[in-house]
């Protein structure tokens, strides 16, 4: 039988589908059965040039705006799913709930009662001096205690395959317009395989999102109005938006298209002004309301802020999130977690050193060489050492920097994140490192899409999967059982 | 719908139409100046000069080129269809147009999307010597026959609501306008030369005039007479049956404010509604030797800025209200 896989190089890595070379894991049997009835990399490519022509007819695309021309790029996208059995997703949403409740209770405090910087458990320096808490909002009652909405987590396997918290994205993190349209296309392209394996649904997520919001509307709203609020087309992630307001229904706005008149805010319709009362908000704080926050902002609306602290409209995420995602109290969220819940983290986050610590400075720059740093303020894989991958003047620059500004650093080990097979450069099926991002919503319940965007670093050897720094994505499949057996049944299937 | 989307959906209307009334002006000229050949060489400046002073864009042509600039056939081609400086060639019409669409693609089908996308993209690459080498008017028909598809497409697949009714309101006030400013390059051309008046070669041009509008079949049909100036201008000015007439065109602007204010009582009688009904009664009562006499170019700068009014009453009624005092809907 001829064999996509038979040249797979395994590596030292944790590799998502074999658990040695030629051993594909329980749950990659069938996938590995499937691409082994393949006569070569021919069928593959064909499907592959049918998923990319989708991307493009369907228009999940971004605009090259260097090009007068218009062109449309699509982001990468890798045909062989990653998959995750009932068992280890159990344990993930397990995690990701715990998580999301001890930051919503951790917000909550230290834009109110404070109790944990009080008894010192977070240094309260460490929260003023983190450029996303907004003093503004200390003392503002939000909506139904929720503090925030949606967090994106991302996370990664180590080399044992333990699953763990990389960072929180509590702002406005995106991508779940991939995840949506990612399993559109796998739809069309192995129909049967999806059938075949019982992969959990992910198409709810737009009316979980939709309910969410809707539940944050102010309550003597009989129909609240529901809009979500972009800084326009040119943005690069202006797809995701109008992507998610159509599938939802509701309007996409610009600042401009808004107004505040009594601490009420209305958009601007050929008719006259109609009430808005919740926002989905796809700009960050410092933008939304010059009046307020950045003075320059022409995307934000004037008034808006009073409007909320007022509780005449609601914000998704609310204002001032961003602090309990700043990569420095990521260190601490082990701890949040234990005091307000009393229990210890179920997924655990990678050992961190923070320059501001004096121990922790001596042992970062004695380590720079070994270490991931990065700046508290950057996202995006910006404003990163990625220390065994460095030149020693990229090393030495790093090292200025830090001891010129500790607060702004944070270090972590080198994690060899696990690998998912993937179409390489159209001729070989190589082991590729990957990472995930579910998306975890906090309305009336706590509801995770399951699955998440997979993605993954699609240059040989990279560790970054940002899609500014050449990664893709692929489908992530949860499977609603971990009954895995090939076409002709054995006896070894697992049951959980 | 949001103010911003219905005049991004009225400009991209307005956009389209100028482009295609551009290729239309282009061509009754290109058609003009072959028939006057024997008088004129081909690029005598009087042959091609009108055209930048008929669409209003005559200051912008000597800005680009400078005063002293002989106005041939190629620079004035090159500006009105080419020239992404003059922003209202027929490419940076297509361009804009095409932005716009793109700000509201979410709104729009694929196929609306594509044709337009479609045909700007094969558009920006073209320049004088392909409008050259393909020949004037296989190349201005070309161009037309692209606009047509995509108002064919769009009229197919956008479903009547208001996003419609304000394409239906760019396309036809920016319509009312250049069908008068078609019939102004003939003001241009001949009113100098009086002794040709009723001669052959003026029939030759009045009914080049008419072809730019497509009208000429249609006028021989419907009036049965002779070709002359009172029955051109009549026909082109208020026939109420002809699509591209500016009375048939300011009432169908009318008929689209209806549609965008039907279920809104409170924008009944609005300033925009009645200079539309001001303008079609006033091209209905007139007497048309009468504005001959007094000077047609006159009377078509008249109406060209009682159309400016009416469009300025738009943005003040549904895109640039004063926040303070507009109605607050429940």
């Amino acid at each position: 039988m001829p064999d996509l896989f038979a040249n797979y190089e395994h590596g030292r890595f944790y590799d998502e589908m074999f658990s040695a070379p030629g051993k594909p894991r329980p749950h990659y049997r069938r996938l590995y059965e499937r691409f082994g009835r393949m006569e070569n990399m021919g069928d593959l490519l064909d499907r592959q040039r049918t998923a990319d022509q989708t991307f493009i007819d369907r228009g999940v695309t971004f605009t090259v705006y260097s090009d007068t021309a218009g062109t449309e790029k699509i982001f990468p996208f890798d045909l062989i799913p990653r998959i995750i059995p009932a068992h280890e997703w159990a344990h993930l949403e397990r995690g990701l709930i715990q998580r999301m409740t001890a930051l919503n209770l951790f917000l909550k405090d230290i834009y109110t009662e404070q109790r944990i910087l009080k008894e010192g458990i977070v240094p309260r320096e460490m929260v003023e001096t983190s450029k996303d808490f907004r003093p503004e909002m200390l003392g503002c009652k939000i909506a139904r205690d929720l503090y925030v909405h949606i967090n994106g987590s991302d996370l990664i396997r180590d080399e044992e395959g333990n699953y763990r918290v990389l960072e929180d994205n509590l702002r406005t993190p995106s991508g779940v317009s991939y995840m949506l349209e990612n399993r559109q296309v796998m739809k069309r392209v192995f129909p049967n395989m999806l059938r075949d394996y019982r992969v959990r649904p992910i198409e709810n997520y737009t009316n979980d999102l939709l309910n969410l919001l809707l539940h944050l509307a102010p309550q003597h709203v009989p129909e609240p109005t529901v809009v979500l609020l972009t800084p326009g087309v040119y943005n690069s992630a202006y797809f995701e938006h109008s992507f998610l307001a159509r599938q939802m229904g509701i309007e996409i706005v610009e600042g401009s298209d808004l107004v505040v008149e009594n601490d009420k805010v209305y958009m601007r319709r050929t008719d006259g002004l109609a009430p808005v009362h919740v926002i989905y908000r796809r700009i960050d704080d410092s933008f939304l309301d010059p009046t307020v926050f950045r003075k320059d902002s022409l995307l934000g609306v004037p008034g808006l802020v009073n409007a909320y602290r007022k509780g005449n409209v609601a914000l998704c995420n609310p204002i001032g999130t961003g602090v309990a995602d700043d990569k420095a109290l990521y260190y601490y969220v082990p701890k949040i977690i234990k005091f307000y819940l009393g229990q210890d983290p179920i997924l655990t986050n990678i050992d961190t050193y923070l320059s501001g610590n004096e121990t922790d400075m001596k042992y970062i720059l004695e380590n720079l060489p070994k270490l991931v740093v990065k700046s508290v303020n950057e996202a995006g894989g910006y404003g990163m050492l990625v220390g065994p991958h460095s030149t020693q003047a990229q090393i030495e620059e790093f090292r200025a920097k830090i001891i010129a500004n500790p607060r702004n650093f944070i270090a972590q080990p080198t994690i060899g994140l696990s690998r998912g097979p993937s179409v390489c450069d159209n001729t070989a099926i190589e082991g590729r490192h990957i990472d995930l991002r579910p998306y975890i919503l906090n309305g009336e319940t706590i509801k995770i899409a399951p699955g998440g965007l997979t993605r993954v670093a699609l240059r040989k050897g990279s560790l970054v999967v940002n899609s500014s720094q050449g990664g893709g994505s692929k489908d992530t499949w949860v499977l609603n059982d971990d009954v895995t057996n090939p076409p002709v049944p054995v006896p070894e299937k697992i049951i959980v | 719908m949001l103010s911003r989307v219905a005049n991004l959906v009225y400009w991209m209307a307005r956009y389209l139409e100028r482009a295609e009334n551009t290729a239309r002006i282009v061509d009754v000229n290109a058609q003009l100046v072959i028939d006057l050949q024997s008088r004129q060489a081909a690029d005598d400046p009087k042959s091609w000069e009108p055209l930048v002073y008929v669409t209003g864009d005559n200051e912008k042509f000597f800005e680009l080129h400078g005063k002293d600039v002989a106005v041939t056939e190629r620079a004035v081609i090159e500006f009105m269809l080419f020239d992404r400086k003059n922003p209202s060639s027929l490419m940076s019409c297509v361009a804009f147009a095409r932005e716009n669409a793109r700000c509201i693609r979410d709104q729009l089908s694929s196929e609306v999307w594509e044709t337009l996308n479609t045909f700007y993209l094969k558009l920006k690459s073209d320049d004088y010597s392909r409008y050259a080498q393909i020949g004037s008017i296989e190349y201005l028909s070309r161009i037309k026959a692209q606009i047509q598809l995509f108002y064919g497409v769009a009229d197919s697949m956008v479903p009547r609501t208001g996003l419609w009714w304000f394409f239906q309101l760019g396309r036809y006030l920016e319509r009312a306008d250049n069908t008068s400013r078609i019939l102004d390059v003939k003001y241009y051309m001949l009113l100098p030369d009086i002794h040709a008046v009723g001669s052959a070669l003026d029939m030759i041009q009045w009914a080049s005039v008419l072809r730019s509008c497509s009208g000429f079949e249609a006028f021989r049909r419907s009036r049965r007479g002779q070709l002359n100036l009172d029955r051109v201008v009549d026909y082109l000015l208020r026939d109420d049956e002809f699509p591209r007439s500016i009375l048939f065109s300011v009432n169908s602007a009318g008929q689209a404010l209806a549609q965008i204010t039907a279920d809104a009582p409170h924008l009944d009688g609005n300033a925009a509604c009645k200079l539309v009904t001001n303008l079609a009664a006033e091209l209905e009562m007139i007497d048309i030797p009468a504005v001959i006499a007094d000077g047609l170019h006159e009377f078509l700068d008249d109406v060209q800025n009682k159309i400016s009014d009416i469009h300025q009453a738009i943005q003040v009624t549904f895109v640039e209200y004063p926040t303070a005092g507009a109605k607050v809907l429940a």
